[in-house]
């Protein structure tokens, strides 16, 4: 028997994840991966780093790192897949060539979100920095700019913002929501974040929006708000979320909306072609719904699982939080998992606070299981957490040490 | 290979397993040096308390399937030829995703350095100092045939007590 020809298109964590699972159990398949970036794959979420110029593009590849230690998974870079055919079993790739598969991964993620409503996105200086090209070029323009303007109030922007303070550039963010982190937690808890980033130097404007960007003969010179202030600045990065990169898909039959849909063990509609990670619709095992997601953490697990079952054993997957953050912002820690919204809902909710700590865990409404959990400042027994809240563990005995943050593993032991 | 075992039914509570591994873990490797160094050496075993009252030493299972492994965003956490599941404190960036998704909450925040850190087994030992501390030998160090060989011998003695009445 010839060996199976895997093809993975997209080399980032789904992808690279799905070869090294697929190796695991396939010691003989050919795998290869389509990547349309020009670097080797590397560690998406280290990007802020190459703007600080703390780390080089060689200490962020991912290849022999961490548990990506297979041997013979081949990537060509430059490759952008343009086309699928289903029917004859091949992936057209950009300059011409079809490469034909036997089981194929859809794996291109997502890329960042411009909203149309912002003019002249396309000046010298404006970033949406997702690719190592993205911030290679956002830390060489960092060298010769004083201000930079942020829009929007995520993790990314948050993320990107401390790498320019740290070279030096003063930072503005402006946040259409009233509060930062919007999308991971309710503003009452992100006040404390919002204080630390303040205390750090971070400028931050709420219920504001850039909608135009102010040129000079250096690129970007400046922006205008909504409320017609201006805001000079060299720099503009705007981070408004993401869109699946579908387009390629088109007239393959492969069913698409918004993103590629997968069963639950993460095939398309279509024989041999699987889906994993930022492209990939999945569904939130707490509430059922179906949701994508832009995590690293989520599109590892999830092309593992492809990976899988590319390789013939049959996995379900189990589906991921919509909301699954930890990070550390300035000195304060936070955790921020599954339902954290919780105004107007019939959820169950208990919120501590104090001076430096914000703690919301979230039940469903009979009370019985717990759906959510946003920590700030103090993120012990996040891990438990998310195991109650993944395995829909009923909470029985244990409530009071849940809405105390007193849960350790003896808790879960059978005595 | 050796993996740490802990005997549920032996924890007294003493938390000598806390001590040693915080030694351990020490620049100066003794108590005396310990108490006094800065930042303090950080412990990797937990001895937690659950009512009515028992006891047990919580540590790293360096599980087989790591999730933390899977999850880390920067590449810091590996697999050594061992087994074990090491954090690499050069690559951490501290981002905290592995304490997050630890289903053991063994993996420690250490606020000084920005690092996250787990037990190592103490790769410069023959038995890791958690159980060479242990005074009711509540933690073991053993392959997993041996520890299941002593466990059968122990069940097999207790027949044989039971058969003698």
């Amino acid at each position: 028997m010839s060996p199976t020809r895997y093809v993975i298109v997209g080399g980032s964590a789904a992808g690279m994840a799905a070869a090294q699972s697929i190796r695991e159990l396939d010691a003989h398949g050919d795998i290869l991966i389509l990547s349309a970036e020009a670097d080797a794959p590397y560690y998406r979420p280290l990007i802020p780093y190459i703007v600080t110029q703390k780390k080089t593009a060689e200490e962020i590849a991912l290849m022999g790192q961490g548990p990506y230690t297979a041997r013979d998974i081949h990537v060509r870079l430059n490759s952008p897949a343009i086309s699928v055919d289903t029917g004859a079993r091949v992936v057209n790739v950009l300059g011409g060539d079809a490469v034909p598969y036997d089981k194929l991964l859809i794996a291109t993620g997502a890329r960042p979100y411009i909203p149309p409503e912002i003019k002249g996105v396309d000046t010298p200086g404006v970033y949406a920095p997702r690719t190592l090209a993205d911030a290679r070029s956002l830390a060489a323009r960092a060298g010769m700019a004083r201000h930079a303007v942020m829009a929007g109030g995520g993790l990314l922007n948050l993320k990107t913002s401390f790498a320019l303070l740290e070279r030096g550039v003063a930072v503005t963010l402006v946040v259409a929501s009233p509060e930062v982190l919007s999308q991971v937690m309710e503003p009452d808890g992100a006040a404390l974040i919002r204080a630390a980033l303040e205390k750090v130097g971070l400028r931050i404007l709420t219920g504001r929006n850039v909608v135009e960007v102010l040129a000079g003969p250096n690129g970007v010179s400046g922006v205008r708000l909504d409320t017609g202030e201006e805001l000079p600045c060299e720099i503009l990065c705007i981070g408004k979320g993401v869109r699946p990169n579908v387009e390629f898909l088109e007239g393959s039959g492969i069913v698409v909306e918004r993103g590629v849909v997968a069963d639950e063990y993460t095939a398309c509609s279509v024989p041999d072609v699987y889906t994993a990670g930022d492209v990939a619709i999945t569904f939130d095992p707490i509430t059922g719904k179906r949701i994508m997601t832009a995590l690293w953490t989520n599109a590892v697990e999830m092309g593992r699982c492809a990976g899988r079952n590319m390789a013939g054993h049959p996995t379900v997957y189990s589906g991921t939080f919509g909301v699954l953050n930890a990070t550390q912002v300035a000195d304060v820690p936070f955790v921020s998992m599954g339902i954290v919204h919780t105004s107007g809902t019939p959820y169950e909710v208990h919120v501590h606070a104090t001076a430096n700590t914000y703690r919301k865990v979230v039940f469903s409404e009979d009370g019985k299981r717990l759906i959510g959990a946003t920590l700030v400042g103090d993120i012990s027994c996040a891990g438990f957490y998310r195991h109650l809240i993944r395995e829909r563990t009923p909470v029985n005995g244990l409530k009071a040490e849940i809405i105390g943050q007193r849960l350790h593993y003896g808790h879960f032991i059978r005595w | 290979m050796k993996e740490i075992f802990v005997r549920l039914d032996r924890c007294m509570g003493c938390h000598s397993c806390e001590i040693a591994c915080a030694v351990e873990h020490s620049k100066s490797k003794t108590l005396f040096g310990a108490i006094f160094e800065h930042p303090v050496p950080k412990r990797r075993v937990y001895v937690e308390w659950v009512k009515p009252d028992h006891k047990l030493p919580v540590l790293c299972r360096h599980c087989e399937d790591a999730p933390c492994m899977h999850a880390c965003i920067s590449g810091a956490i590996r697999r050594t030829a061992e087994g074990v599941v090491i954090t690499d404190e050069d690559k951490c960036i501290g981002c905290w995703t592995c304490v997050m998704v630890c289903p053991y909450g063994v993996i420690g925040r250490h606020l000084e350095t920005h690092r996250s850190y787990r037990c190592d087994r103490c790769p410069d030992r023959d038995e890791p100092a958690c159980v060479s501390a242990c005074p009711t030998k509540a933690l073991v160090y053993q392959t997993v045939d041996e520890f299941s060989a002593n466990v059968r011998h122990a069940a097999a003695s207790e027949m044989v007590a039971g058969e003698r009445g």
